[in-house]
């Protein structure tokens, strides 16, 4: 029944560009913050909320830029090593903050980030400031495409690693590896007692979910064409924990879900009125009142009744 | 005019019996996507822009529209982040109602939506953004930027300052913290560096947009003892430094440039002498506007409907509409009466020149626009019961431009005192 409905909404999500063009860009972008909001709900998994993850979303999509400036032209070089770069970037933040809990966490992620937030506004020559860098049409495997064509390819590669990266991310979470975040939340010390190194479980952990924030940056980049150091603000970090929130945290498609209902209803609201903050705003509240275990919720819910 | 639009009209009819394919009919509105900041701290910058557009539009349809076709603006708030500007501007793009877009007020947004612009190949109208990085390539189809960019704007006060105070030797800049701000001040010093070798920065402060406070800034300034004071400071931060500034002296013991001032002249009370401008001609009581019957009538109505003169923001998106108004007719001209395409717009914007409400627009090889520069200083008037500006010089547009394609820095670093010599003195414009 779920992998009807999944493969349903997957099947809309491809179809609806054709109907309404600008919509593509709508989708791509939900889709690549889906994948950052997806990277905050792994750490959700262990009670670990990260205020910061738009610096890895950020860090990737500036990887991008800088590549293509140095030179570097083939779509899934760059993407690959961007990924990584925020993956690095991961590494080596996650290194020292998984020693961290709770609102403590939460801080420290959020001050890293607006270091980098600094670092990209105020590095003038470098990062091009508040300007922020273009990111060229790369060619895919040397075929040089046209900016629709290559939009289209950027749409419907996204929707595949979404499927694809999605199911990775759900058995990565079924592993004990992902289990074993879940015990974090629930008792580390006897976590440890059980032989299993929490800082270890928890700097993979970090590491998976920079990667993904990087990779919805790098996807974002690609989209937008040009990444600015507002990417890396906290007001972002905050939107991809409020994505992940209102996805509902039980499980992968929550996340996407939750990224495509907020792009959808940012893009209706901005056309109504200058007031669209708080047609948002008030949206987010009637969500977190009413459903408490987000959009992903609604679907586990019925999913018990029916048993 | 009801003579002319009856003539094309003939002429529409004539040609559409001839050529039945390629006439395109008149459609029964036209729409433009007008970006602006209507939400946010910007707005104290971009409402001046939208009220303007209102304006303008409104008069415009009351006289049939433009050639005959009434205007109607989907205005898109830019607060929205580079992200929801690009949707937006995909979403209007795709509805061939709307043939122009106006954007972008922020120059990271120009920026970011200019590649898409000439992907798309929508004719995409800069109506404020300045940084002098967007035409730099001189190879744009597409955007237009009839509104001129920073060189020209703060070398002209570079200029200004030194026929008004020839023994300048410490200077001292506070500007926004984002890509506009260290623009200004690296034009600004370069091109009194050029001109004065011997002048010498004695602070460089960056606050952040939006601070309320200035009161560390301003210890830093008044303790630095600067001969001059450069800021391009705007919207609320330059009323909250404004009003901070003048009770702790500042205006009294140093010279102050306010590149901005003109959008705070009717809001906070400016002491007389400090060097405001407009970033090209759109000052609403120069000689040239006051001379022009169109320009005089839409201050009034603008006072009369939003309780204030228009602001040089204001004035920069009146005369982008006069500008994508002309580019209408000049191609129609051209096709001989048809309704143009978008290539067909672009194409008549390519090097025209268009009387604004303030002066003349003048479209280069590299789409960039050459507009005049006017700079002055505050003083009383008695007919106004808020300072004006006086002393006035006008620039001509061409003269602090460099040539298209040339590095801006480069070219700055190469004036000599002789270059600002030959221009026109404080005080020549009346």
């Amino acid at each position: 029944m779920r992998m009807i409905l999944a493969a349903a909404a997957v099947l809309i999500l491809a179809a609806l560009p054709v109907f309404a063009p600008w919509l593509q860009f709508v989708l791509t972008l939900a889709i690549a913050k889906g994948f950052a909001a997806l990277g905050v709900a792994v750490l959700l998994r262990a009670g670990l909320i990260s205020i910061g993850h738009a610096m890895f979303f950020a860090a990737s999509a500036y990887g991008v830029a800088f590549l293509a400036r140095a030179g570097v032209n083939d779509f899934a070089v760059l993407l690959i090593l961007s990924v990584l770069t925020a993956a690095l970037f991961g590494a080596v933040a996650g290194a020292f903050l998984v020693r961290y809990r709770a609102i403590f966490f939460a801080m420290l992620n959020l001050a890293v980030s607006m270091v980098f937030y600094a670092l990209c506004a105020k590095l003038y020559g470098v990062t091009g400031g508040t300007d922020g860098m273009a990111v060229p049409i790369p060619g895919i495997f040397g075929v040089v495409l046209a900016e629709p064509a290559f939009k289209s390819v950027l749409f419907y590669l996204s929707l595949t690693l979404m499927v694809l990266v999605g199911f990775a991310v759900h058995r990565y979470l079924n592993s004990p590896l992902g289990h074993a975040l879940s015990a974090v939340h629930t008792n580390e010390i006897r976590l440890e007692y059980l032989g299993i190194p929490v800082w270890a479980v928890l700097l993979i952990a970090y590491v998976v979910s920079a990667a993904l924030a990087g990779l919805g940056g790098a996807i974002a980049g690609f989209a937008i064409g040009r990444v600015v150091p507002e990417f890396a603000f906290w007001t972002a970090s905050g939107h991809l924990v409020l994505i992940a929130v209102l996805g509902g945290i039980g499980g992968v498609p929550g996340a996407f879900l939750g990224a495509l209902f907020l792009e959808l209803l940012h893009s209706a609201a901005v056309t109504v009125t200058d007031a669209w903050n708080l047609i948002v705003g008030v949206a987010l509240i009637i969500v977190i009142m009413f459903m408490p275990q987000g959009f992903y919720g609604l679907l586990s819910r019925k999913e018990a009744s029916s048993l | 005019m009801k003579l002319t639009n009856g003539l094309s009209a003939l002429a529409l009819v004539g040609l559409a019996a001839s050529a039945p394919v390629a006439a395109q009919e008149k459609p029964a509105s036209l729409g433009f996507g007008i970006f602006t900041f209507t939400s946010g701290p910007a707005a104290a910058y971009g409402m001046p822009g939208k009220n303007a557009a209102d304006l303008m539009i409104e008069e415009i349809n009351a006289k049939g529209g433009i050639e005959g076709v009434p205007v109607s603006a989907t205005y898109v708030d830019e607060a929205q982040g580079a992200q929801g500007v690009i949707a937006e501007y995909r979403r209007l793009a795709g509805d061939a109602k709307n043939q122009v877009m106006i954007a972008a007020l922020s120059s990271a947004n120009c920026l970011a939506l200019a590649p898409i612009a000439e992907q798309l190949e929508v004719p995409t109208v800069g109506w404020n953004c300045d940084t002098h990085q967007l035409l730099m390539d001189g190879k744009s189809k597409y955007v237009f930027r009839p509104n001129g960019n920073t060189v020209p704007e703060f070398i002209a006060y570079a200029i200004y300052l030194l026929e008004r105070k020839p023994d300048v030797k410490t200077i001292a800049i506070i500007n926004p913290d984002y890509a506009f701000g260290h623009d200004a001040a690296k034009i600004f010093t370069a091109a009194l560096k050029a001109l004065k070798p011997d002048v010498q920065v004695v602070a460089e402060l960056f606050p952040k947009l939006g601070s309320p406070n200035y009161q560390t800034e301003i210890s830093r300034l008044t303790t630095a003892r600067p001969d001059v004071v450069f800021s391009n400071l705007w919207g609320a931060d330059l009323e909250n430094f404004v009003r901070q500034a003048a009770p702790r002296g500042l205006f009294t013991s140093s010279q102050v440039i306010l590149a901005l001032g003109e959008t705070v002249l009717q809001r906070v009370p400016l002491p007389d002498g400090v060097i405001v401008g407009v970033l090209g001609d759109g000052w609403w009581m120069s000689p040239d506007a006051k001379a022009n019957a169109e320009t005089a009538k839409f201050a009034e109505s603008y006072k009369a409907r939003f309780g204030e003169y228009p602001v040089f923001p204001s004035i920069k998106m009146a005369n982008t509409l006069i500008y994508v108004k002309a580019a209408y007719k000049a191609a129609m001209q051209k096709n001989g009466g048809k309704w143009p395409t978008r290539a067909e717009l672009a194409d008549a914007m390519k090097g025209s020149k268009v009387a604004t409400l303030t002066g003349t627009t003048q479209t280069r090889a590299d789409n960039d626009g050459l507009v005049d520069q006017i700079v002055g200083v505050t003083m009383k008037a008695p007919a106004q019961p808020f300072p004006v500006i006086g002393e006035m010089v006008r620039y001509k547009g061409d003269s602090l431009m460099p040539q298209a394609g040339q590095d801006p820095l480069a070219w700055i670093s190469m004036l000599k005192p002789e270059f600002a010599k030959s221009l026109p003195k404080p005080g020549s414009y009346k």
